[in-house]
């Protein structure tokens, strides 16, 4: 357990020391702020629904550039080898690597919670509304973390790991738009497998248990995947 | 301590290692000789269990590598080709990170490193950031972190590959002065080295082991000197 925190915080320290870091939050701060700005200018309702949608929107182009180091990064350097040399397990590393890149996300989403006071000022949001909309928000950057750690472990190279997120999240994300020339079950599958329909719930507050389950197992499958894609015993 | 039975190694259909044997005395340092390629590295990655073998058994203290890797792993330091740093973390940070994954209990970590510190001279840049100090403050820093944990086994794939010949003779003193407490493997293609730091040498050619000799007899026929030797097996190999 302690071994996970240390790898943890050893990704967090990394993600500081280089400039991707800091890019990264000031521009994803400054598009959120502006978008913020034009949906309450425009006075439409008092909750953060359409803000939510944009953030999720963004996540899509964020989420690979944190994720796209985490492994491939290091099977590049020769620190794999370290990492698995030492007495820590294959899950440990994976666990380890997750919750940093986690934290650093939720890092992000916490410099928004500013939000919530300043449309309070303005009208009376419902708290337990918002904070739906957070926890899906935070389930949906959470599976792209997932997704985009499993690509970069089955890489060497940054640039291959962050292209092969974008396309599965683009994916994701986007497959409700092709809904239309699907019927019967492949179209419910679609609308299962995609994101838009269960981020939808959350956004209105909605909490449901088939949202949290698809979340869930998203991230469990992807963090499996990544286990065993780091697991030389089976693929060399 | 290590001995290992057998051992083949496939990399698709390549055929890395070739039943290769052998078994290393407590205490003993042993080097690996071998040309570019002839499959030192893969050798030294089985006994890290980083790489399983396709056949074979590696057994290290009494355990199966490929059964027991975790127990066998906290009682081995390794030092790999390229030493694996971080580039953007201070040389302490970073061996404090390898001390909380080689289950260094948290009060004697501070303790510990300081003491590999000193044993590798590194106590001058050790607030440095590693991506910024020479090639063999570098390796040195990778040696270090493989002799954190006091390991029974130590290592080293080409610990003196790159470095200027003030840091090559520096590196292997550290090597010699840690001699006596462990058990060595340290791999290498400069045949002077051997000769200075092993007492049996294991010559590697293209996945086999073709001599298994300690230095001494290796040495005593009046005239022979490794280089020939080595030079020898070779040429003769290819001529067949």
């Amino acid at each position: 357990m302690n071994k996970i925190f240390a790898i943890a915080l050893k990704e967090l320290k990394e993600y500081f020391k280089s400039p991707i870091a800091y890019i990264v939050l000031i521009v994803t701060i400054s598009i959120f702020n502006i978008f913020f700005f034009l949906i309450i200018d425009q006075g439409q309702e008092a909750s953060l629904r359409d803000v939510f949608k944009i953030m999720e929107f963004l996540f899509i182009f964020i989420v690979p550039l944190l994720t796209m180091k985490t492994f491939a990064e290091e099977k590049f350097s020769g620190t794999m080898e370290f990492l698995m040399t030492t007495p820590t397990t294959n899950t440990t590393i994976v666990l380890g690597k997750y919750l940093g890149s986690l934290i650093f996300f939720t890092l992000i989403i916490g410099l928004t919670t500013s939000y919530y006071f300043i449309i309070e000022f303005f009208s009376q949001p419902q708290p337990r509304v918002v904070l739906a909309g957070y926890l899906g928000l935070w389930l949906e950057g959470a599976l792209f973390i997932a997704i985009g750690m499993l690509a970069s472990s089955l890489t060497k190279n940054q640039i291959v790991a962050a292209i092969s997120s974008y396309v599965v999240l683009f994916l994701l994300y986007f497959s409700i738009s092709f809904i239309k020339y699907f019927s019967g079950p492949s179209a419910t599958l679609i609308r299962y497998v995609g994101t838009w329909s269960h981020a939808e719930n959350f956004a209105v507050g909605i909490i449901t248990t088939a949202d949290l389950v698809y979340y869930l197992s998203g991230i469990l499958i992807c963090i499996l995947f990544t286990r065993l894609s780091i697991e030389n015993r089976l693929w060399r | 301590m290590i001995i290992a039975k057998n051992v083949t190694k496939y990399f698709g259909g390549f055929k890395a290692l070739k039943n290769v044997s052998f078994e290393i005395k407590k205490g003993e340092i042993v080097g690996f000789l071998g040309q570019n390629g002839a499959g030192k590295t893969t050798i030294m990655r089985i006994l890290t269990s980083y790489l399983p073998a396709t056949s074979g058994e590696v057994i290290i203290a009494g355990q199966d590598v490929s059964k027991n890797s975790l127990a066998i792993r906290r009682k081995i330091g390794y030092l790999p080709e390229t030493p694996p740093l971080y580039s953007n973390m201070t040389v302490r940070d970073y061996l404090k990170f390898a001390a909380q994954l080689k289950n260094i209990p948290a009060k004697q970590q501070g303790v510990q490193i300081d003491k590999v510190l000193d044993e590798c001279s590194l106590k001058s840049v050790q607030d440095k950031t590693i991506g910024i100090i020479s090639k063999g403050y570098k390796q040195r820093v990778g040696i270090a972190q493989a002799i954190l944990n006091d390991p029974e086994v130590l290592i080293l794939d080409e610990p003196t590959i790159g470095l200027d010949p003030v840091q090559i003779i520096q590196v292997r003193n550290l090597i010699k002065s840690l001699e006596y407490k462990r058990t060595v493997i340290l791999s290498t293609h400069i045949l002077s080295e051997i000769q200075q730091i092993a007492q049996r040498v294991l010559i590697i050619k293209s996945g086999k082991i073709v001599v298994d000799e300690t230095l001494e007899n290796l040495l005593k026929q009046p005239g022979a000197n490794l280089e020939d030797i080595f030079l020898r097996l070779h040429s003769a190999k290819e001529n067949e």
